[in-house]
C-alpha cells in the first residue's frame, strides 16, 4: 500500500493501526470522516479535552517565563474547577525538576523505511548536554503503573525518536538511549512523575517493533486492512456503524484517552481563508 | 501529492540545476540574500534546495522558518522534506502573518489581555473566523440598518456590507494605519456624490462599534489579532526573545504578495536571523486588493547582504515570449509611454495565440469550442494536466457547463478548490430537516416536501412518491404533539403502499427523534453526530456505507461546532438556541457554510478549471492555457466595492489626493498588464482565447484585453510585412 506522500507516522495513527488495520485504512488512506460519537457523554468529553488543552497551554506559558501571577489569575477563573487543582499540583511538585535547556512543545522526526516517524513533545529538557528528559503532562485517567506505561506506543515512539533525532537539540551527532528518560506527570495526582529510563535493549526492541509495523502496513494491499477481531475496540471507534459493529458509542468511563493528542481539541483556525473570500 | 511534475518547481535532486540556481546554492549560508526574478525563473525550486542546504549543514529544522503570504505557498518546502533522500530530523515551521499573529496572541495572551483593553483579560481569547466575524458584524450592523437607516442609499446585499466593513478593518491592520481613520481616508479621496460621504461615515461608525464589541467580549477577528500582535507583542521583549530563539533561519517566498506590515516586521526581524533568503517575484503583486504591496516588499532588499538576480524565464517558449513583448508594447501605447520592446514576430504570435475563426454568439458556443479544442489537444498527446482553463472569476454556471461538456467528451477535469455551500448538499439538508423535527421548540418545522426529500435520503428503499405519500399522512405540524405520527397511525392502504419494511425503518427513526425531542436540548452538532451514528449510518438507512455522505455531514458538524465554540456563551446568556441560530444564519447567507472539496487528492493529470488569480498564486506552469471571456472587463476592472477601496487604503496612496477616472484607468492598465504577463510567464506553448458575442450574463463585451490582443496582431503583422 502506498501511503499519502505527506503522511507521518505518529503515536495516534500507529495506535489506530494496532487497534484495527481497517480503521487505519479508512482514516489515513481514504481520509474518510465518519461523524459518529466517539464516547457517549460527548459534552463532558469535549470539556475535559478542552480543559486538558488549556492546562497544557498554561504550562507552556509558565515555561516561557510569563509571570506566574498572571497565570494564577487565569487558572482561578477557568470554567473547569479541576484545572486550578492541577495547576496548584504542578506548581508544588514540578518546577524544581525542570532544570536544563528547555524545548517546549517541540517536534522531532526520524526516517524509517522511507517513511517519517514524528513526535511532538510537551517538554524536552537537555541537562548537562548529556541527559535528555522528556516530560509529558497527563490530565485524564488514573496514575498508571510503570509496566503499563512502558508498553504504550507513546512511550516507545517518543523515546525512540529522541534517541534518533535528539542530536538536533544537543548539537551532538549521536544520542545513546541511556541518556534518555521519559517522565509522565499526572496532574490529578501530585506525586512525583513516573520515570521511565531508556536503554539500548529497549531501543533495539522499539526499532524492530516500528520497522515491523511500518513494513506490515506497506506490504498490505487495500483488501488486507482487516477489521479487528477484538470487538471491544469498536465501542470507541467512529466507524462502528460502517462496520456493523454496534449502535451506541462506548461510555466515557471506560475510554482510554492516553494517546489522544491534546492538539486534536484545539480550536485551530485557518486564517488563510481570509485570502479566499470575494467581497 | 508532490508528483514528478510538481517537483520540477519544488525540490528535485535528480533534475539539474540552472546556472543561476547553482550560483545561489554556492553562497555561504551565514548571510542574508534577496533573490529576485520573473515568474518561472526557478526561484522557488532554488528556495527548496536552499532549505535542503540548511538541513544538510546540520541546522535543526525546527529553527527554520518558512514565511509566505498564504499557507499553500509553503507546500513546496514542506513537501521537500518528504523526499526519500532527505533525512530531516523534524518538520520546519511555516507561518503567514495571520498565523504568526494568532499563535503569538494565543501564547502570550496573559501579557496582553489587560493592556489591550479586553473586557475579560483572564478569560481565554475567542478567535473569530471570517464566517464568525461576519456573524458578529451582522449582529451589530443589521439593527443599525433597520432602525437607524445606515447605508439606506445603498442597494447591495447586506452580507456584502458586512464583508466590506471587515475588509476595511483588515486593510487598516495589514497596511498599518489606525482603524479610526478608515472613513476619513475614504472620504478624502472621494470625488462625486455627497451621499457617498455619508456612506463612508456609516462605515466608520460600524467599524468602531464592531471593535468596541470585540474588545468587550474577548473576540479577536483577523484585524484585531494583527493589531494586538503588532502593538503589544512585537514590542514585548519576551515575545521577541521567544521568536528570535525559536527561529534562526528564514526563507520568505512570494514576498511581493504580502502586506506592508509583514514587510515592516520582517525588516525589523532580519538582523536576528543567522541566515535569510527572501524571494521576490518581479512583475507580480496580484493580491493588491488584499493589501499586497510590491514597493514595500522591494524595499527589503536594502536589509539584505546580497542581491541575486535570476533573469531568465525558464517556462515560456518563444511564441509566448513574443506575446509578452507585444502586451507590454500595447499597454505602453495605450498609456502613451515609449514602447519598451521591438515589435514581436507576427508568425510567432499567431502560433502562440489561438482563437476561433468566428466568435459564437452565446457563451455555450464558447464553451463548446473550448471543449472541442481541449479534446483535440489531448488527441494530439497533450496531457490533460498540462491544460488549464482560466477566467477572471469562475462562476458556477460557467464551471458547471464546461465540466459537463468535458465529462461528455470523457476528458478528466477538476476545479481548483471549488467551494460549495453545504446547504446545497442533500446529505446536509437531510440532517438539518430532521433536526428541525427533533427540536420542536424551535418552531421551525420543515415544509412537507422538504421532509419527504429528507426521508428519501434517510431511509433505504424509500422513493420520492412513497415518501410524499408517507408525509401526507404521517406529518402533522402541531405546536403541542410530536409532528411525526407512528406508522401504525396511517391508513392500512397507505401502509401497504409504503411497505412494512420501510415502515419499520421510519418508525425507528421517528421514535429516535421523538426521544430526543423529549430530552433536554442537546447541542446541534452532537445531536447530528448521534443521529448519524445511531440511525442514519446503520444498516437499512441511507448513509450506511456512503463514505461521501459521511464526509459531507462531518463538514457540516465541524462548521456547527465552530459556531458553538465561538458563540456558545454569548447566545446562551441571550437565551438563544445555538442550533436554531446557526440554521437561520445559514439560510440568510450570513454564514456561507462553505467547504472546500479535497483537491490535494484530486487527479493531477486532469484539465484544471480555475479563477485566473488562484492559478497565478499556485505557482504551476502549464503547456496550454485557455482564457475565457476575454471580452469581459473583469480581466482588469476592480470589483464594485462601494464601502472600501484597495488603492486609497494602501500605504502608497497620498492622503488628500483624489481618486479620479485617470487613476481608475491607470489601475486597470496595471492590473491587466500584471495579470496577463503573470499568466504568460506560467505558460509554455499556447494560449487559446475563448469569447462569445454575449457573455454569461448576456452582456456584449469588447473589453481591453481583446482589443490589446488584436492590437498586438495588427502591429506585428504591419512590422512583419
Amino acid at each position: 500500500m502506498k501511503l499519502p506522500e505527506d503522511f507521518d507516522f505518529t503515536q495516534s495513527n500507529l495506535k489506530d493501526y494496532l487497534d484495527c488495520p481497517y480503521r487505519f485504512y479508512l482514516k489515513y488512506i481514504l481520509h474518510t470522516k465518519w461523524p459518529a460519537l466517539l464516547v457517549d457523554d460527548a459534552l463532558v468529553f469535549e470539556e475535559r479535552s478542552k480543559a486538558g488543552a488549556r492546562f497544557h497551554r498554561l504550562i507552556q506559558q509558565y515555561l516561557l517565563g510569563i509571570p506566574q501571577s498572571r497565570l494564577d489569575a487565569i487558572a482561578e477563573i477557568d470554567p473547569n474547577p479541576d484545572l486550578i487543582k492541577w495547576w496548584e499540583n504542578f506548581l508544588e511538585n514540578v518546577p524544581h525538576l525542570l532544570e536544563g535547556q528547555r524545548y517546549v512543545e517541540t517536534s522531532l522526526s526520524t526516517p524509517m523505511l522511507n517513511q517519517r516517524l514524528v513526535a511532538k513533545y510537551d517538554l524536552v529538557l537537555v541537562q548537562d548536554q548529556s541527559q535528555l528528559v522528556i516530560f509529558d503532562w497527563k490530565t485524564s485517567g488514573k496514575r498508571q503503573r510503570k509496566e503499563w506505561l512502558l508498553d504504550r506506543v507513546q512511550t516507545r515512539l517518543y523515546r525512540y525518536i529522541l534517541a534518533r533525532a535528539g542530536g538536533s537539540l544537543t548539537g551532538t551527532a549521536e544520542i545513546s538511549p541511556q541518556q534518555i528518560t521519559m517522565n509522565y506527570w499526572f496532574a490529578p495526582h501530585p506525586e512525583a512523575p513516573i520515570s521511565l529510563p531508556y536503554n539500548q535493549k529497549a531501543f533495539q526492541a522499539d526499532q524492530t517493533f516500528f520497522e515491523n509495523c511500518i513494513q506490515e502496513i506497506l506490504d498490505r494491499n487495500e483488501e488486507n486492512f482487516f477489521r479487528t477481531d477484538d470487538e471491544r475496540k469498536c465501542r470507541y471507534c467512529l466507524y462502528r456503524s460502517h462496520c456493523d459493529r454496534g449502535v451506541n458509542a462506548g461510555d466515557l468511563q471506560g475510554f482510554d484517552a492516553f494517546e489522544l493528542d491534546a492538539e486534536d481539541f484545539e480550536f485551530d483556525l485557518d486564517f488563510d481563508q481570509i485570502q479566499e473570500i470575494e467581497f | 501529492m508532490p508528483s514528478s511534475k510538481f517537483n520540477l518547481f519544488g525540490y528535485n535532486s535528480t533534475m539539474p540545476l540552472t546556472a543561476d540556481q547553482e550560483k545561489l546554492l554556492k553562497q555561504d549560508i551565514k548571510s542574508k540574500y534577496f533573490l529576485q526574478g520573473p515568474a518561472g525563473s526557478g526561484k522557488t525550486r532554488a528556495g527548496t534546495h536552499w532549505l535542503m542546504k540548511l538541513i544538510q549543514a546540520g541546522i535543526p529544522p525546527h529553527q527554520i522558518l518558512i514565511f509566505t503570504p498564504q499557507r499553500t505557498l509553503s507546500l513546496a518546502y514542506q513537501n521537500a522534506l518528504y523526499q526519500e533522500e532527505v533525512q530531516a530530523p523534524g518538520p520546519v515551521n511555516s507561518l503567514t502573518l495571520g498565523g504568526l499573529a494568532r499563535r503569538m496572541v494565543d501564547l502570550f495572551w496573559p501579557l496582553v489581555g489587560v493592556d489591550a483593553g479586553f473586557g475579560a483579560p483572564n478569560k481565554a481569547p475567542n478567535f473569530l473566523t471570517l464566517e464568525t466575524a461576519q456573524y458578529y458584524m451582522a449582529h451589530l450592523v443589521q439593527p443599525l440598518i433597520e432602525e437607524k437607516g445606515l447605508f439606506d442609499s445603498l442597494t447591495i446585499n447586506r452580507n456584502r456590507i458586512y464583508a466590506q466593513i471587515l475588509d476595511n478593518l483588515n486593510k487598516a491592520a495589514v497596511v498599518g494605519f489606525p482603524y479610526e481613520e478608515i472613513g476619513g481616508r475614504l472620504k478624502s479621496a472621494w470625488v462625486g456624490d455627497i451621499e457617498q460621504l455619508h456612506i463612508y461615515d456609516d462605515v466608520q461608525f460600524c467599524a468602531d462599534q464592531f471593535r468596541s464589541f470585540c474588545l468587550e467580549n474577548n473576540l479577536l477577528d483577523f484585524s484585531l489579532q494583527v493589531e494586538v500582535f503588532l502593538k503589544y507583542l512585537w514590542t514585548s521583549p519576551m515575545c521577541r526573545a521567544y521568536l528570535s530563539q525559536s527561529y534562526r533561519h528564514l526563507i520568505v517566498d512570494n514576498i511581493e504578495e504580502d502586506t506592508p506590515v509583514t514587510h515592516d516586521i520582517l525588516k525589523e526581524w532580519l538582523p536576528d536571523f543567522e541566515s535569510a533568503l527572501i524571494i521576490f517575484d518581479q512583475d507580480a503583486g496580484y493580491r493588491s486588493f488584499l493589501g499586497a504591496d510590491v514597493e514595500s516588499a522591494r524595499s527589503l532588499k536594502d536589509s539584505c547582504d546580497k542581491i541575486i538576480n535570476f533573469d531568465k524565464n525558464l517556462v515560456s517558449g518563444d511564441g509566448i515570449r513574443q506575446v509578452t513583448l507585444g502586451i507590454n508594447n500595447a499597454i505602453a501605447r495605450l498609456k502613451g509611454t515609449p514602447q519598451p520592446n521591438p515589435e514581436p514576430s507576427f508568425e510567432a504570435v499567431r502560433t502562440a495565440i489561438v482563437s476561433p475563426a468566428e466568435n459564437p454568439k452565446y457563451f455555450p458556443g464558447m464553451v463548446a469550442w473550448v471543449a472541442d479544442q481541449i479534446a483535440n489537444l489531448i488527441s494530439n498527446d497533450v496531457p490533460p494536466g498540462e491544460i488549464v482553463v482560466l477566467a477572471p472569476f469562475m462562476p458556477d454556471v460557467l464551471r458547471f457547463t464546461l465540466t459537463n461538456r468535458l465529462d461528455e467528451l470523457g476528458i478528466p477535469n477538476r476545479s481548483h478548490r471549488p467551494s460549495r455551500s453545504l446547504r446545497d448538499e442533500p446529505a446536509t439538508q437531510t440532517m438539518l430537516t430532521l433536526a428541525q423535527i427533533a427540536f420542536q421548540s424551535w418552531e421551525t418545522l420543515p415544509e412537507r416536501i422538504n421532509l419527504a426529500y429528507a426521508l428519501v435520503q434517510a431511509i433505504d428503499g424509500l422513493d420520492l412518491v412513497r415518501a410524499q405519500l408517507l408525509t401526507a399522512y404521517a406529518y402533522k405540524k402541531s405546536e403541542s404533539d410530536f409532528p411525526l405520527q407512528p406508522f401504525e397511525a396511517i391508513p392500512p392502504r397507505v401502509r401497504d403502499r409504503v411497505t412494512f419494511r420501510v415502515g419499520e425503518r421510519y418508525d425507528h427513526l421517528r421514535n429516535w427523534l421523538e426521544k430526543v425531542n423529549e430530552q433536554a436540548e442537546l447541542p446541534l452538532d452532537f445531536f447530528l453526530n448521534k443521529l448519524f451514528g445511531e440511525v442514519l449510518s446503520q444498516p437499512g438507512y441511507g448513509f450506511h456505507d456512503q463514505l461521501d455522505s459521511g464526509n459531507t455531514v462531518a463538514m457540516l458538524i465541524e462548521s456547527i461546532q465552530k459556531f458553538r465554540w465561538a458563540f456558545g456563551e454569548q447566545l446562551i446568556s441571550d437565551e438563544i438556541s445555538i442550533g436554531k441560530e446557526y440554521i437561520q444564519m445559514v439560510n440568510e447567507g450570513v454564514i456561507a457554510a462553505q467547504y472546500v472539496q479535497s483537491w490535494e487528492t484530486a487527479d493531477e493529470d486532469a484539465v484544471l478549471l480555475s479563477p485566473a488569480y488562484t492559478f497565478l498564486i499556485s505557482n504551476r506552469p502549464v503547456d496550454v492555457q485557455f482564457w475565457l471571456d476575454v471580452g469581459s472587463p473583469s480581466w482588469y476592472q476592480r470589483l464594485n466595492q462601494p464601502l472600501t477601496h484597495p488603492y486609497v487604503l494602501s500605504r502608497t496612496w497620498e492622503h488628500g489626493e483624489f481618486w479620479d477616472s485617470e487613476d481608475e484607468l491607470a489601475a486597470s492598465y496595471q492590473t491587466l498588464q500584471r495579470l496577463s504577463i503573470g499568466l504568460l510567464n506560467r505558460c509554455r506553448k499556447k494560449v487559446y482565447l475563448g469569447m462569445s458575442d454575449l457573455d454569461v450574463r448576456g452582456y456584449e463585451n469588447r473589453g481591453l484585453l481583446i482589443r490589446i490582443v488584436q492590437n498586438i496582431l495588427q502591429h506585428a503583422r504591419r512590422e512583419t510585412s
